[in-house]
């Protein structure tokens, strides 16, 4: 059997090794990754993006204290992962993230693949899934929502989640369990 | 094990933790292997998608404040050094300026006292100071002098 263990299906990729001295090179190359992170789990741009610049503001600063004991990307993955969820606990913001979540995003997300040979069935059957997978990281709890995010859009390896989120490599593999558990009954009807 | 993964495992297998006994069934399985393919496909897409997006939305970073600061800090730091050294030179050159400018006014004010006095001591007006040098003014009594001047 080929696909899954040896097509790269959740498997990490080695982290690049970036001199913390170079910051400008460090910020090139996290900037996406962090933006990305910030951007699926608040759904507004301008929040995402004010997000990305604090991250980068608190590495800078901090970056005396990083130790190597991680790597560069979980290090600042976990400042974004911090600085998210003290966004996510503001109340006032909740309720544009649910708003923005429900109304652009969501509606747009399924119309943003790659323009391939597919059959309009197909293709259709295809947005309706992954629709359904923004529906379903919205509504996730939020350590469930990182760690879903971190693993499947960042593609990082269990304990790089366990350092960037502060929790136990076990923990993250509960959370894990469950968002992929309540993503298939979601999409059971789309299957 | 039974005929199929049960929904755990395939949740299982989908988050990386996956058993020998799982993996042997799905050598053998082609409905749970399609299964766990259809729903890699989907988290592909889904990933695809959210970069996609993020592509389309996001902007370039802003390095500009990340490298200036440090020379920002530098320049307010220069910035105070030089005021605090404008203030050094500027105390002392006001306080004597306007220490100067309070003995100028007080020697004015002198001047200006002394006049009032000789204006106040005067004997006679000041229009009739040409008579004074035309006679003696030996005594300061008008009488006297009234005297003096009608015997001649």
């Amino acid at each position: 059997m080929e696909p899954l263990a040896a097509s790269g299906f959740l498997t990490g990729f080695a982290s690049e090794a970036v001199e913390l001295d170079d910051f400008d090179a460090v910020v090139r190359l996290h900037w996406p990754a962090v933006f990305r992170f910030a951007l699926a789990s608040v759904r507004d741009s301008d929040a995402a993006e004010t997000l990305t610049q604090d991250c980068f503001l608190h590495a800078w600063r901090g970056r005396g204290r990083f130790r190597g004991e991680s790597t560069v990307k979980t290090w600042i993955m976990r400042i974004a992962v911090n600085l998210v969820r003290d966004h996510s606990r503001n109340r006032r913001l909740q309720f544009w993230k649910r708003t923005t979540a429900q109304a652009l995003d969501i509606q747009t997300a399924g119309e943003r693949l790659a323009d391939e040979q597919i059959s309009s069935e197909a293709r259709i059957l295809r947005e309706e899934r992954i629709r359904a997978v923004w529906h379903v990281s919205a509504s996730l709890p939020e350590q469930q929502r990182t760690a879903f995010l971190l693993r499947f859009v960042e593609d990082m390896e269990l304990l790089e989640i366990a350092a960037a989120m502060g929790l136990k490599e076990g923990t993250v593999k509960v959370h894990l369990f469950r968002a992929v558990q309540t993503l298939r009954e979601r999409l059971g009807g789309a299957q | 094990m039974s005929e199929h993964l049960s929904s755990r495992e395939i949740s299982e297998w989908a988050t990386g933790t996956r058993s020998q006994e799982a993996e042997n069934h799905l050598h053998k399985c082609a409905e749970c292997r399609e299964e766990l393919t259809l729903l890699h496909g989907t988290l592909s897409d889904f990933r695809d998608s959210l970069r996609s997006w993020s592509t389309a939305e996001g902007v370039p970073p802003r390095l500009v404040w990340l490298r200036e600061s440090p020379h920002r800090t530098h320049r307010v730091r220069w910035a105070l050094v030089a005021m605090a050294m404008m203030m050094l030179v500027a105390i002392p050159v006001y306080r004597a300026r306007e220490q100067r400018r309070l003995m100028d006014t007080s020697a004015e004010d002198a001047v200006l006292l002394e006049q009032i006095d000789a204006n106040v001591s005067r004997t006679v007006p000041a229009t009739m100071e040409p008579l004074t040098r035309l006679v003696s003014w030996s005594s300061t009594n008008p009488a006297a002098t009234t005297k003096s001047l009608t015997k001649r």
